[in-house]
C-alpha cells in the first residue's frame, strides 16, 4: 500500500529538467530536422562537393601530368566528347551490356525464383541457398582475376571441354568475337542469385489465399503468375531490377580485370572509358565532362524509373 | 502416393543441381586454393589430388597479410554500422514526419548511386588529396559510410513504412517519449531491413576495389587491392595465390549468407511482407 502511494507521488512529480529539455526539443519541428542532420552532412561532403568540384572541372582543360596549367575551355570537353567516335561507341556497348545482363539475369533469376518456390522441404535447403548465393559475394576483383584462369585458351578449364570436343582451343577473353560474350556471362553467373533472392522475396509478398484460391481454380502456371503473382510481386520485381540496373551500368572491376576493356575496345563500356581517360590518359577536364554527362543520364533514368514505378503503385491503391 | 513421391524426389534433385550449377566455379576456386601450382595448371584439369595447404601457409607468410584482413573487417563493419544509424535516423524522419523534400532526397540517393565509380572517383580523388584525407581512417571509413548510405535508407525506409503507426502512438500516449518510440518500439520491429541492409552493404564494402585504391594507401589497404598488387609473380599470375586468399576472404560473407538468410529473404521484400518468405 505504502509502496504504491511513493510511486504515485513519483509519477505525479514534475519530471527533472533535462526530461523536460528533451521533451520541448522532441515537441519542436526541430526534432525532425535534426534526425536528417547526419544524412545531409553525409550527403552534402561526399556527394555534392565533390559533384560541383566535377562540374568545375568538366569546364577546365586540365591534365595531371602535362603539367600544363590548366585552362577555361567553357564547353570545349562537351564538344570534344560530342565529336567523339569511341565515346559515342562506348555508350552503345554500355547500354547493349546493361540491356543483355539485366534482362538474362531477371528472366533466369525469375525462372529459378519460381523453381525455388517450393523448395521449403528441400533436404539442407539453407546450403542449397547459401551456394546459390555465393558467387555475388564474391570479391569482383578476385572473381575477374580467376575467371581469367577459366577461361585461359591453354590452362583454363573450359578449354579443356571445348578442345576435347570441338578439337580446338577459343581465346575467349583475346578474341573479338567472343570476349563480349564471355564477360557478360561471367556478370550473369554473379548476380542471377540477386534476381533469384528477390523474386523469392516477391513470391512472399503473394498472399496464401489467393494462391489457394488460384489452386482451387486449377489456372495454368503461366497464368497463375501472370494474374496472381505479379500484382503482388511488382514492386519489389521492379525495385530488384532497378538496383540491378544501376549496378550494371555502373560495374567496372569486373570488366577491367577481365580484359581491361579489350580486345581492341569490344568490352569497354562507358565506367572503363572514364577509368582509361581518367587514370591512364590523365585527362581529368575531359574525364570529368564525361562523368557530368553520366550523371545526367543517370538521374534521367532513375526519375523515369520511378515516375513509371509510382505511377504503379497508385494503380494499386 | 508412391509416383508423388518420386516426383518430390527429382524435383529436390534438380533444386540441388542448380544449385551445384552456381556453386561450381567456385567450388573450382576452393579446389585450386589446395592445389600446388602445377597441379592446378595441369591439363586435363585434376579432380583427384592430394589437398595441400602450402598455398594458406604462403598466404598467411606474406607480409602485412594479416593487417589488410583486418584492415578490411574494421573498415567494413565501422563504415557500415554508421551507414546503418546514419540511415535509420533518416528513414524514420522520412516515414514518420515525411518533410516536403523526402521525395528529393530519397531520389537524389538512388540516382547519384547510379553513377558509375569511376566517375565520382576523378572529384573525390582531388578532393581528398586537397584535404588531406587520402589514406585516413576516418576518410575511408566515412566514404564508404556514404557508399552504403543510399541503398540502406531505400530498404529501412520501406520496412518503417510498414510499422503502423498505431505502435507509435500507442507509445506516445503510454508516456514513451518519441527517442523511446524510435528506439524501444519500431526499431526492433524492422529488424530483418537492418540486418539484410547490413549484409548486403558489407557485401558491397567488402569487395570494393576502385576506391579502396585510389583514396586509400598504404595504411588503409584492404584486401582486394592486396590481392591485385600482390598476384603477379615472376611468371605471370600467382594462381594459387589468388585462390587461396579468394578462399579465405569469402569464409565471413559465406557464414553471414548462411546465419542471416531468412533475414536477407525477408529483407528484400522492403517491408511490403511480414512474417516468414
Amino acid at each position: 500500500m505504502a509502496a504504491d502511494t511513493t510511486e504515485v507521488k513519483y509519477m505525479a512529480r514534475r519530471p527533472a529538467w533535462h526530461t523536460r529539455l528533451l521533451r520541448s526539443f522532441e515537441a519542436s519541428g526541430l526534432f525532425s530536422t535534426t534526425l536528417l542532420v547526419p544524412v545531409l552532412i553525409f550527403f552534402i561532403v561526399w556527394n555534392i562537393v565533390p559533384l560541383l568540384w566535377m562540374l568545375g572541372l568538366s569546364f577546365y582543360n586540365y591534365s595531371m601530368i602535362t603539367g600544363v596549367p590548366e585552362k577555361f575551355i567553357g564547353f570545349g570537353n562537351y564538344l570534344d566528347i560530342y565529336n567523339n567516335f569511341s565515346a559515342w561507341n562506348a555508350f552503345g556497348r554500355t547500354f547493349k551490356w546493361v540491356f543483355v545482363t539485366v534482362g538474362v539475369e531477371t528472366v533466369l533469376g525469375v525462372l529459378l525464383g519460381l523453381l525455388f518456390w517450393g523448395s521449403s522441404d528441400l533436404p539442407g535447403r539453407r546450403v542449397a541457398l547459401t551456394m546459390i548465393f555465393t558467387p555475388m559475394i564474391l570479391a569482383p576483383a578476385s572473381t575477374g582475376t580467376f575467371f581469367r584462369l577459366i577461361y585461359d585458351p591453354t590452362f583454363g578449364v573450359i578449354n579443356y571441354f571445348v578442345h576435347s570436343i570441338f578439337g580446338m582451343n577459343i581465346d575467349f577473353l583475346g578474341d573479338r568475337a567472343w570476349a563480349f560474350g564471355a564477360v557478360v556471362l561471367v556478370d550473369i553467373w554473379m548476380w542471377t542469385p540477386f534476381m533469384v533472392l528477390i523474386t523469392m522475396a516477391a513470391l512472399g509478398a503473394v498472399p496464401r489465399a489467393e494462391l489457394e484460391a488460384a489452386e482451387v481454380d486449377r489456372l495454368p502456371w503461366y497464368k497463375r503468375f501472370w494474374y496472381v503473382i505479379l500484382p503482388r510481386g511488382k514492386f519489389i520485381l521492379m525495385l530488384g531490377i532497378l538496383l540491378r540496373t544501376i549496378d550494371s551500368f555502373k560495374v567496372m572491376d569486373l570488366i577491367y580485370i577481365m580484359t581491361k576493356g579489350g580486345p581492341g575496345n569490344m568490352t569497354e563500356t562507358i565506367a572503363i572509358s572514364l577509368w582509361r581517360k581518367a587514370f591512364e590518359g590523365f585527362t581529368m577536364g575531359w574525364s570529368s565532362a564525361l562523368a557530368v554527362i553520366l550523371l545526367l543520364i543517370a538521374i534521367a533514368f532513375t526519375s523515369v524509373y520511378l515516375y513509371v514505378l509510382n505511377l504503379r503503385k497508385r494503380g494499386e491503391a | 502416393m508412391r509416383r508423388k513421391g518420386l516426383r518430390k524426389t527429382l524435383y529436390h534433385i534438380v533444386l540441388w543441381l542448380v544449385a551445384i550449377a552456381f556453386f561450381l566455379p567456385v567450388f573450382w576456386i576452393i579446389l585450386g586454393a589446395l592445389k600446388t601450382k602445377d597441379q592446378l595448371l595441369a591439363i586435363p584439369p585434376k579432380w583427384l589430388f592430394v589437398p595441400g595447404l602450402a598455398n594458406f601457409v604462403d598466404l598467411f607468410a606474406r607480409p602485412n597479410i594479416t593487417t589488410y584482413l583486418i584492415n578490411s573487417v574494421i573498415i567494413s563493419l565501422l563504415a557500415v554500422a554508421i551507414a546503418i544509424v546514419v540511415s535509420f535516423l533518416a528513414a524514420y524522419c522520412f516515414s514518420r514526419y515525411q518533410p516536403k523534400a523526402t521525395n528529393l532526397i530519397m531520389f537524389l540517393l538512388l540516382s547519384i548511386r547510379m553513377v558509375p565509380s569511376a566517375a565520382t572517383v576523378v572529384a573525390v580523388y582531388l578532393m581528398y588529396v586537397a584535404f588531406g584525407w587520402k589514406d585516413t581512417w576516418p576518410g575511408m571509413i566515412l566514404f564508404y559510410a556514404m557508399f552504403s548510405i543510399p541503398f540502406s535508407v531505400w530498404i529501412l525506409k520501406g520496412f518503417i513504412d510498414g510499422v503502423s503507426t498505431r505502435f507509435d502512438e500507442a507509445g506516445l500516449v503510454n508516456g514513451g517519449s518519441c527517442l523511446h518510440v524510435m528506439f524501444k518500439v519500431v526499431l526492433p520491429q524492422v529488424k530483418p531491413g537492418l540486418v539484410a541492409a547490413f549484409i548486403f552493404n558489407m557485401i558491397f564494402v567488402w569487395n570494393e576495389f576502385l576506391f579502396n585504391y585510389l583514396i586509400g594507401g598504404r595504411r588503409t589497404t584492404m584486401v582486394p587491392v592486396a590481392l591485385s598488387t600482390w598476384m603477379y609473380a615472376q611468371a605471370g599470375v600467382d594462381w594459387t595465390f589468388v585462390a587461396a586468399l579468394t578462399t579465405v576472404y569469402m569464409i565471413p560473407l559465406i557464414l553471414a549468407v548462411f546465419f542471416f538468410q531468412k533475414y536477407l529473404l525477408i529483407g528484400m521484400t522492403f517491408g511490403t511482407v511480414r512474417g516468414e518468405v
